[in-house]
């Protein structure tokens, strides 16, 4: 997959677009107002991309949501520890417990749903969240799993990523869009960049 | 000692006791080590996916099961290792997620692949923990060759050490 200064552009685009999306929704949800980093779009060789995700030995708490439809992704929010206390606190429920685990994830739907549904409208592509998946684990772990998913049959992988930063807290919330390399020239044609 | 790196998709073979090899998070990715004690020098691989079959034109040979398996052994061998003394250690494979159906199980079809390709090169998996839900870091240190692995937020564990002999896989 090699892509264009100008493709990059065009999906840091639909990701400054798809990320505005979801924070607005994420807002509403916890009562906050919420921050967004400057959406990044990398072209990674894999090897690389674990690393650019994050220190792999980190224990996170993540949320992982399939994406099927027009283009096939992963969307993988990721919650450092304190930051999942702090978003349960904010929702008035405990991390450590069912329920924590069970709010963080509705907030992994509503985030990914909402920058999901904000790209397939740009893109004109009918893009389908499944339902969420979450886990406690080492943020390598995580996102090799996710690469490995979507990665058989690519050397690169696109990382679309973006911080979403809780207004008045230290905490935030990583967000990443994986998606399968196939996809990315079906979304960049749709778009009228196609190769 | 001085820890080196295997990254998704790599791997490394060593003959020094200084040496420690690591690949860190592995979920469903499979950590290979092959070791031959008598010589004292060990290889790890961190394997992704099960088989290059989809691939005409790869240059990352490390990803795959079918492909990384018969290079490190090219390198192993380069450092004096005997083919016929190998054992292997197996470390990952897990099911982190439930995505899509049992074909969409890349931990079980790596740690499947993995073991059947070291089974047709008669190469003994003397340990190994796989499968399950969590993701786990192997170490494998040259000095004495032993080989941990360790899940996320409990303590490292020996599962191979030469000088008490390894545990039945």
């Amino acid at each position: 997959m090699n892509l264009s200064e100008l493709q990059l552009d065009a999906l840091g685009e639909l990701a400054n677009i798809g990320s505005g999306n979801a924070a607005t929704a994420l807002s509403s949800m916890v009562g906050v107002p919420i921050d967004l980093s400057v959406p990044t779009v990398r072209l990674l060789p894999l090897v690389d991309a674990v690393d650019a995700a994050g220190d792999p030995a980190e224990e996170v708490f993540a949320v992982l949501l399939p994406v099927v439809g027009d283009l096939e992704a992963h969307v993988v929010l990721l919650f450092g520890t304190a930051d999942a206390q702090t978003v349960c606190g904010l929702l008035g429920v405990e991390a450590a417990s069912e329920i924590g685990v069970s709010a963080l994830c509705e907030v992994g739907n509503i985030v990914g749903t909402s920058y999901i549904s904000a790209l397939g409208a740009m893109a004109g592509m009918s893009l389908e969240p499944m339902s969420p998946q979450a886990a406690r684990d080492m943020l390598g772990a995580v996102v090799a799993t996710v690469l490995g998913s979507v990665a058989q049959d690519s050397d690169t992988t696109l990382f679309l990523d973006t911080d979403l930063v809780f207004e008045g807290t230290q905490s935030s919330i990583s967000f990443l869009l994986v998606p399968q390399a196939h996809g990315v020239g079906e979304l960049l044609s749709r778009l009228g960049l196609g190769d | 000692m001085a820890e080196t790196m295997v990254r998704m998709g790599e791997y490394v073979s060593s003959g020094s006791s200084t040496d420690v090899l690591v690949s860190i998070g592995l979920g469903s990715c499979i950590g290979l080590a092959l070791i031959d004690r008598r010589r004292k020098v060990a290889g790890l691989a961190h394997i992704m996916l099960p088989d290059s079959s989809t691939r005409s034109d790869t240059t990352a040979a490390g990803r795959y099961a079918d492909l990384a398996i018969p290079a490190i052994l090219n390198d192993l061998g380069k450092l004096g290792a005997q083919r016929s003394m190998l054992e292997a250690v197996l470390v990952g494979g897990a099911k982190m997620f439930a995505l899509g159906g049992e074909s969409l199980d890349i931990g079980a079809r790596n740690n499947e692949a993995t073991r059947s390709i070291l089974h047709g090169l008669r190469i003994p998996i003397v340990a190994a923990e796989t499968g399950g839900t969590n993701g786990r870091t192997i170490r494998v240190y040259l000095d004495g060759i032993r080989v941990t692995s360790r899940e996320a937020g409990t303590q490292e564990v020996v599962i191979y050490d030469r000088r008490t002999g390894s545990q039945a896989a």
